[in-house]
């Protein structure tokens, strides 16, 4: 295989900077090796405003001394600099305090997911990249006239990590994602809608349609046309899975995270096992599903993460880790650390599965007398209170059971975690946006302010 | 290193540039009672970008020898002719005022090593914890960006430039019961640590977060209206920047924001001057060159209430017959230069803040940017505000919570009656994001205007 002489250089650069930390009097010392190609097709204003193309090579090298953690990066891999950027994480660590919770992970087995590396990414040129941006440009435009892509991209990642630390870790993977992204919006005379955007990711070049993509663009800026203003309530709202993920899936990330829950800013410390949400919330954080754009065998760390139900029916089933949070609450890392070469790692959901429920878009619509749909919420959510207030981009009114009318100058406000207590519909249609796989959910006791 | 480049771009066709940034980023992150990270990055490469045949190719890599250098000349200018076939509209350069020679934004004197730094976090975060026995999370996080430049251009320019941009966010969170409130500072400059230090004081910044989110826990809510409202600096700068200042953008223009084929019209309150500096120094948005290698100057976006310029880089100042000043910036050697602002910011008028409280008979005093926040090409916007008290027949009276400011920017700037003396700018600590963050800030006087409140239904 092509790459793969590739990847055994990344761990043998990732195994002699562990022994070379050692040497220069680090405990322990892990070393996370990043090679990324990308290739991008950049547009802007319905044109063609730049191809792009990217080569990167870099470590990060994280060391342990008398249990103080320093921590460097560069992506200038010469002897000088990576000489430099050891002794500066070795500087770092001698200069912080004393923490017994920096630990680094055991080896264990990282079984590989199928289908997250598309062999037909090394063949791919900027030609093909741009011809792909093309036709979702195009798509769009075609759908009606009077859309303008503000600007959009189609980007091709085809990336090789590596991770070997002095626990005798020792793994490395290959993967690639392509991902399609617009943001557009309508102009009729005077009447411009508001700014919509619209993504496909795949880790296969095959999995993105790029014409589907633009022309569901265009029909939700088209259709956000001709808004008008509404007057206040407080009733249903359906959030789109557009909206989920500032809504949805970013107060349970938050919530769920153990250093969020060992600090005290989330609301869910101490309730594990409990009902935090209705029993029509279940939600599964997956690194293993096939082909999905959050999947991976081995974590920031080199822990291999396996499915964990964040929510049955309502009840909080695990938090997320990593191995320092693991080691401050007495448990095994779940393999939730994130990041990348030039970061320490950090926390959070790898494939966000929301499941589907038992009522379909429009019987939920049917049901709801006065409501609005929220395709896009611009706002501000803060995920310790879980208060928010915004904007509703290209929302429609609901009346009668049937969509009214799109509206503009709406906002929402209230308490996410009071609200989750209220969802009352689940769709079971399902979208998914790149890591996310998220149904239409609808809230009750939402205060919407029109004017 | 400047001769390097010139000579890895000798016989280029068409418009070449390269540039060659190497950043070092120091974070320091102290949070509930451990240190959290200590991270040094070093990211260094050159970016190289070509206009052949009115099309751009760009292409960035870590290789700077001469070979490396050749090499990504010729894919960018290869990938700039097979993008060629598809662009229409043909893209021009407009002259430009190039910088030639030494760029140092700010001198920095005795600049502290690594463990004085992550001493002085750890103490300012220990300071937070016992500030309030209702403190439940604590955070100080201080970034620094020490950057070095070279940047050369087929037709003239030769810049080498030295700058650093530190900031510091500290945020408490407290708790009683169930309940959360959180109380954030955020500042940051262009300069080294004393400049930064010099700007805030820092203990006094987490002493004020604690006492924020404690009086939180006893607010209310207020209810969701038209209200006349009184803007501190800060939340001037995020008007200037993120509601009008995107929408004048030469790039958001051409694809049609509000204020398209509005040149010479009225379009704010005559006491509304608003401008774009990169040249301010010290603040965190300071540009004197650059990544076009253009020298910056001030642009006049309004001028007592008419619109005068758009913000450009060299393509679309040719596009619309203009000079460009400055406002193409790339974050990183990865990131191509596109139009961004450097300091947006409304200048002072003759007011006495006292006096705009007290002719309000029913409104809020606002202050600071809360969490969130978003405009887009037709200025309408959506803001969190950090702290706000209602007004009463023109006294400042109790802090309510969870309130957003929204509106269409300009009808916010008509509705203008009052503009203070003062001058602040005060959003330097935070990235504005344009497909890639920039170090920008924003500010101006206090102005009393006009703005819907999102609050809650009682």
């Amino acid at each position: 295989m092509s790459g793969e002489g590739r990847v055994m250089k990344g761990l043998e650069i990732s195994e002699e900077l562990v022994r070379r930390a050692k040497a220069m009097g680090a405990d322990e010392a892990e070393v996370y090796y990043l090679k990324a190609r990308k290739l991008e097709a950049v547009f802007e204003k319905n044109d063609l405003q730049v191809p792009k193309g990217d080569s990167y090579e870099g470590v990060g090298i994280r060391v342990i001394r008398r249990s103080r953690q320093g921590f460097a990066a560069t992506n200038v891999l010469s002897g000088e600099t990576l000489d430099d950027t050891l002794a500066a994480a070795l500087a770092i660590a001698e200069a912080s305090p004393v923490d017994p919770n920096h630990v680094l992970p055991d080896p264990a087995e990282a079984r590989p997911v199928s289908g997250i590396y598309d062999e037909a990414s090394e063949r791919l040129v900027l030609e093909d990249v741009l011809d792909v941006g093309r036709r979702f440009v195009e798509a769009a435009r075609a759908y009606d006239s009077r859309v303008t892509i503000d600007s959009a991209s189609f980007a091709a990642h085809i990336s090789e990590r590596a991770i070997a630390n002095s626990k005798g870790v020792r793994l490395s993977e290959r993967a690639s994602s392509f991902v399609c992204v617009g943001m557009a919006f309508a102009r009729d005379g005077d009447d411009i809608s508001s700014f919509d955007a619209e993504y496909s990711g795949s880790c296969a070049l095959a999995g993105i349609d790029p014409e589907a993509c633009g022309r569901r663009l265009a029909d939700k800026v088209v259709k956000a046309l001709g808004a008008t203003t509404i007057p206040s309530f407080k009733g249903s709202v359906i959030v789109t899975p557009y909206a989920g993920d500032e809504l949805i899936v970013q107060p349970i990330a938050f919530s769920s995270s153990a250093e969020n829950v060992q600090n005290g800013r989330s609301k869910w410390a101490g309730k594990l096992g409990s009902t935090v949400t209705s029993p029509l919330l279940s939600v599964t954080d997956d690194p293993r599903i096939p082909a999905a754009l959050g999947s991976a065998s081995f974590d920031r760390e080199g822990v291999p993460p396996e499915p964990i139900e964040l929510l049955k029916d309502g009840v909080l089933g695990h938090y997320l880790y990593n191995c320092y949070t693991a080691r401050k609450d007495g448990v095994r890392s779940n393999g939730r650390a994130t990041g990348t070469d030039q970061t320490t790692p950090g926390i959070g959901p790898t494939n966000f599965v929301v499941a589907p429920g038992q009522t379909s878009i429009d019987e939920m619509i049917r049901a709801i007398p006065k409501g609005l749909i929220v395709n896009r919420f611009s706002g501000n959510l803060d995920p310790v209170s879980g208060d928010f207030s915004g904007v509703v981009k290209g929302g429609h009114y609901i009346e009668n059971g049937e969509i009214a009318k799109p509206v503009k100058e709406v906002m929402i406000a209230g308490n996410i975690y009071e609200l989750f207590a209220h969802i009352v519909a689940v769709s079971r249609e399902v979208v998914t946006i790149g890591e996310m796989r998220l149904p239409y959910i609808q809230l009750e006791g939402v205060s919407v302010t029109g004017k | 290193m400047l001769d390097l480049l010139k000579s890895a771009m000798m016989g280029a066709p068409g418009y070449a540039e390269i540039r060659y940034h190497r950043r070092v980023q120091t974070a320091i992150d102290a949070r509930n009672g451990t240190l959290k990270r200590v991270e040094r990055r070093t990211l260094a490469g050159a970016g190289v970008r070509c206009l052949v045949d009115g099309c751009w190719g760009f292409v960035s890599t870590t290789d700077v020898t001469l070979e490396g250098l050749r090499k990504a000349v010729i894919e960018a200018s290869d990938a700039a002719r097979a993008g060629a076939r598809l662009r229409r509209d043909k893209a021009r350069l407009a002259p430009a005022r190039l910088g030639k020679g030494e760029f140092v934004y700010q001198a920095c004197v005795d600049e502290p090593g690594i463990a004085e730094k992550i001493q002085v976090v750890l103490k300012a975060e220990q300071r937070m914890r016992e500030a309030s026995p209702l403190v439940v999370g604590s955070i100080v996080v201080y970034t620094e960006y020490a950057d070095e430049k070279f940047i050369v251009t087929s037709d003239g320019a030769e810049a080498h430039i030295v700058d650093r941009k530190p900031s510091f966010h500290v945020f408490a969170t407290v708790g009683r019961g169930d309940e959360r409130e959180t109380g954030a500072k955020a500042w940051g400059v262009t300069g080294g640590w004393n400049d930064l230090m010099k700007k805030r004081d820092l203990d006094k910044m987490v002493d004020e977060a604690v006492a924020l989110a404690v009086r939180k826990l006893d607010a209310g809510y207020a209810k969701g209206g038209q209200y006349t409202v009184i803007l501190d600096p800060q939340l001037v700068g995020v008007l200037s920047h993120e509601a009008i200042g995107h929408t004048v953008e030469a790039d958001f223009v051409q694809s049609g924001s509000v204020v398209k084929g509005k040149i010479g019209e009225k379009v704010a309150s005559d006491l509304v001057t608003l401008v774009d500096d990169g040249t301010m120094p010290g603040a965190a948005g300071m540009v004197l060159v650059d990544d076009e290698g253009v020298l910056a100057e001030r642009t006049v976006i309004i001028e007592r209430g008419v619109l005068r310029n758009y913000l450009h880089s060299r393509e679309s100042a040719a596009a619309f017959d203009t000079v460009p000043r400055g406002n193409a910036r790339a974050f990183t050697y990865r990131d191509e230069p596109i139009i961004r602002m450097t300091n947006t910011f409304i200048l002072p008028g003759d007011s006495r803040l006292e006096d705009m409280i007290a002719g309000i008979e029913h409104g809020f005093f606002l202050r600071e940017m809360g969490q969130g926040g978003q405009a887009d090409s037709t200025a309408e916007f959506m803001f969190g505000v950090s702290e706000a008290y209602r007004i009463e027949r023109g006294r400042i009276g109790e802090l309510v919570k969870g309130i957003t400011i929204s509106g269409q920017a300009f009808d916010v700037l008509k509705s203008v009656d009052a503009v203070s003396s003062d001058f602040e700018l005060d959003l330097g600590s935070g990235h504005c994001g344009k497909w890639q963050p920039a170090k920008v800030d924003a500010g101006g006087p206090y102005l009393r205007c006009r703005v819907t409140i999102g609050g809650r239904h009682e």
